[in-house]
């Protein structure tokens, strides 16, 4: 359960940024060389690949490096973590908990400061 | 009692908070604290009632964008045990009253733990056709939904 939990945090945090997003919808509709996916963004290389390191780390794509260039795909399996209802309503309630935790060690905190 | 968790339908999770169970509780039982935390910011909370007594009705209005505040969770507890348990379910309304939309229980408890609270949550789903209906708290929380249309959207044949 940690474990499955452990992934969706990482897949939501690849989630939590639009480059990413603009990224991975570009990639749903087939592989494309980073240089094409800088493309549509005003942003340094370096910086957008950071990006790309982070979903690929997430495992949401994988990236194939041949001559010079380095293609990017979609991996279809984490998304079959999140595509279903359920899981949906567990990051729901997972994300709610996380706030809750945080409230409350966040108050005691300022409780124990004074 | 023993609810029996229903793997399709149900999801259970717990969480190990590192805070005296009367402060977790306090956190869930104090509208004005409850307000921070049950919908995820930049979207606002407002408790318009929290009746934590079998039949108390238990209504969540929630403003996104600066907006009005709208209808999000219209809820009825069904056990509240000072402390240790909260049960509410959306299939009535407050004072028992059959809802229209009926989709959930939730079952929350909190149990003592050398450090801290064990916070646990059993959530019962009428059934995954409804989940249409569920879109009320799914979307408005945002992340299940939004993630679970990019994933159909990029998994989408070219």
């Amino acid at each position: 359960m940690e474990q499955y939990s452990a992934q969706l945090d990482g897949i939501f945090q690849a989630l939590a940024d639009p480059t990413r997003r603009a990224v991975l919808g570009r990639l749903g509709k087939g592989p494309a060389s980073i240089g094409e996916l800088a493309k549509p963004f005003d942003m340094a290389l370096p910086s957008f690949m950071k990006h790309i390191h982070f979903l690929e780390d997430s495992g949401l794509i994988r990236t194939r490096k041949a001559g010079r260039v380095r293609t990017c795909a979609i991996r279809k399996r984490p998304f079959a973590a999140i595509e279903t209802w359920l899981s949906a309503q567990r990051a729901l309630w997972e994300a709610r908990t996380d706030r809750l935790e945080q409230f409350v060690t966040a108050v005691r905190d300022k409780g124990q400061a004074r | 009692m023993i609810q029996a968790v229903n793997s399709e339908l149900d999801l259970t999770m717990s969480r190990l908070i590192k805070a005296p169970r009367a402060a977790v509780w306090r956190a869930w039982t104090d509208p004005r604290s409850f307000e921070q935390w049950w919908i995820p910011a930049p979207a606002k909370c407002k408790v318009l009632h929290m009746d934590l007594n079998p039949g108390g009705a238990f209504v969540t209005l929630m403003s996104e964008g600066g907006g009005a505040f709208q209808p999000h969770l219209n809820a009825c507890f069904l056990a509240v045990e000072e402390g240790e348990r909260i049960v509410f379910t959306n299939a009535l309304t407050g004072g028992w009253r059959p809802a229209e939309q009926p989709f959930m229980t939730a079952i929350i408890r909190l149990h003592d733990h050398p450090q801290g609270t064990e916070y646990a949550a059993h959530v019962m789903h009428k059934s995954n056709a409804d989940r249409n209906m569920h879109d009320e708290l799914g979307f408005q929380d945002g992340w299940g939904t939004v993630a679970a249309q990019l994933a159909r959207l990029v998994e989408k044949p070219a």
